[in-house]
């Protein structure tokens, strides 16, 4: 039951350019936060500051109400899981899992009971006697989680945890990350820049860019409400579709303002429809199972339209799409987001 | 085109055999009477091994370079890992300087220290001890150089890991990077293992007394005593030569096998 606060956290490197700037942060008891962002936004730092591994150079980190910024890694009580696993390649799984314990002077049977309980829930059993070199990528993964939920920590980093692993394996494992953090009630923060993991793990996401925290709230907030044109275009695929706003809200909007609609919110027609629309020729189409994808060039650029597979358009096909100002989002000059009656 | 194996073994055993002759012959010599080999007949005796190890004293220099290479090994390989995990994987003021200094010592000729050190042993009272033998060799610039660059190519996510498991920096040491860098530290391990056993103008320096000499400084001095009457007496040298020699190669066939194992790695993608 850890809180996490972090308040005004800066960052930089040694001759290197600032990659934190004044980071606000209150993470709640066992909320499931996913930090999102392009690579080099400064999301890994972040974490990396969280755990203690790196120092920081202004603001405070508070970890269970206690100001830990000069607390060492091994005193503030968290585990963290590593992008490359990170295992200790000379002993085996058994002893991976039970090392943290073995350092914290656990008695023998116990720490190694507490591997095999770990082992059973991970399914990894069959494995405790193995040295990590000959397990899968996904068995390595598993005992990394291993090896940070023997200790009973309140606190769980993740460092892109399955961004090594295939895509069958990574969707399973996130499924498993899931359940686990429902059994475990712990705290966990986790840094991805696939917005897929964020937006299906996440209590909150918080998306950063450049340093800068750009928004942090619920997935469905980030999704319908986004604070501004980068997380709008960030989160969602295929990605947001830009447009002028005059085009879809009428004469009206600001010369200079910019309206955003998801893919799915657009129409497509054979004939004009009602209301504003565009026109168009499809030039590529991608099927993704369920739906299409389709790539469309009008006169106001490329869009990107989602469709049911009923009717199936064929590359070249002219077609119309609708511009429901009711879905639209509005963005100013700067990018922020301005309310609109709809 | 396919090259004939048979060939490439043949070239390799040739080579070896070669490389091999003097020591076989060195061997064989030292189990002749010094009569047979004067006379080119053949006698069989181990009386040369009794000679050597009774009546030469050579029992007495093997337990002496046993405990200086042994000491000097031990204590300089610690020394020298300790010194490239700072190197490897802590900043701290001054450090690329004394990196560089250490460095720099691989470029100072062993014979530019002997009056330095044996001055300064001689002003401590260490000369004719095994601190004497011992201290001046614990530093190894170039072991402390080889093992920084391999501890460099070990991910620092490891140490990472250990550090969130609770471990304190000398814990990540012991516990990961000693196991992990095992091959390299062996290597170097045998590395100045060999060269103190081999050393020779240090000993010769800083020890008079006969009780205190190591082998090489024992071998040395039998051909000045000249014990063949007139004659060197060849097998006798030879059978302190192979007992110079022996320890060396069993150690050698002892680690070998570790050095060429490594460490199988798998704990980074």
């Amino acid at each position: 039951m850890t809180a996490i606060t972090l308040h005004g956290i800066r960052k930089a490197y040694a001759l290197g350019p600032t990659v934190l700037h004044g980071i606000e942060m209150d993470i709640r008891p066992q909320e499931f936060v996913v930090i999102v962002g392009p690579s080099g936004c400064g999301k890994s730092t972040l974490l990396r500051l969280i755990a203690g591994l790196e120092d920081c150079d202004a603001g405070d980190i508070i970890i269970g109400g206690q100001r830990a910024n000069d607390l060492a890694p091994q005193d503030r009580d968290i585990a963290m899981i590593f992008q490359n696993y990170a295992l200790y390649p000379h002993m085996t799984v058994r002893e991976n899992i039970a090392f943290g314990l073995e350092l914290r002077r656990v008695p023998k049977a116990k720490r190694n009971a507490r591997a095999e309980e770990v082992a059973d829930l991970l399914q990894l059993g069959p494995y405790l006697d193995r040295k990590p070199a000959a397990l899968s990528g996904g068995q390595r993964q598993r005992v990394a989680m291993g090896r940070a939920m023997a200790r009973e920590t309140s606190v769980f980093l993740m460092d892109e945890p399955l961004s090594n692993l295939d895509n069958a394996l990574r969707t399973e494992l996130r499924t498993e990350i899931k359940d686990l953090h429902r059994q475990l009630g712990a705290t966990i923060i986790y840094v991805t820049h696939d917005q897929t993991e964020a937006l299906s793990l996440a209590d909150r996401i918080a998306v950063l860019k450049d340093g800068h925290l750009q928004q942090f709230d619920t997935p469905d907030a980030i999704y319908d409400r986004p604070a501004n044109r980068f997380v709008a275009g960030f989160l969602g695929h295929p990605a947001m579709n830009f447009l002028p706003a005059a085009r879809v809200m009428g004469p009206a909007a600001a010369v200079d303002a910019v309206a955003g609609l998801r893919p799915e919110a657009l129409t497509l027609h054979t004939d004009q429809p009602q209301g504003p629309a565009v026109q168009g020729r499809v030039v590529l189409v991608e099927t993704t199972g369920a739906g299409l994808i389709l790539h469309v060039d009008t006169d106001l650029g490329r869009m990107v339209a989602v469709t049911p597979r009923i009717s199936r358009p064929t590359h070249g096909m002219a077609l119309w799409i609708g511009l429901d100002p009711g879905h639209a989002l509005l963005f100013d000059a700067s990018g922020a987001r301005i309310d609109h009656p709809r | 085109m396919k090259r004939d194996p048979l060939l490439l073994t043949g070239l390799a055993l040739g080579a070896g055999l070669l490389f091999l002759a003097p020591v076989i012959y060195s061997i064989w010599l030292s189990f002749q009477t010094a009569n047979a080999y004067y006379t080119g007949t053949l006698a069989f005796t181990l009386d040369n091994y009794g000679h050597a190890i009774g009546q030469y004293n050579f029992a007495r220099y093997l337990v002496n370079s046993v405990i200086v290479s042994g000491l000097v090994t031990l204590i300089g390989i610690s020394l020298a890992t300790m010194a490239a995990f700072a190197f490897a994987r802590w900043r701290f003021w001054g450090g690329d300087f004394l990196f560089g200094a250490v460095v720099a010592t691989l470029m100072i000729p062993s014979h530019i220290t002997l009056i330095p050190n044996y001055l300064t042993l001689a002003k401590v009272g260490l000369l004719d001890t095994y601190a004497g033998l011992v201290l001046p060799a614990i530093s190894s610039g170039f072991a402390a150089f080889f093992l920084r660059q391999y501890i460099r190519g070990i991910p620092r996510a490891l140490d990472e890991a250990a550090y969130m498991d609770g471990a304190t920096p000398l814990q990540v040491l012991l516990r990961v990077i000693v196991p992990v860098a095992r091959p390299a530290i062996l290597s170097m391990g045998l590395y100045i293992f060999i060269s103190e056993w081999n050393s020779y103008i240090w000993p010769l320096v800083a020890v008079g007394r006969q009780d205190m000499y190591t082998l090489q400084i024992g071998l040395a001095r039998l051909y000045r005593i000249n014990p063949g009457e007139g004659m060197i007496d060849w097998p006798l040298v030879m059978a302190a030569s192979t007992l110079t020699l022996l320890p060396v190669l069993l150690g050698f066939f002892l680690v070998e096998r570790h050095l060429i194992r490594g460490i199988t790695m798998g704990a980074v993608k």
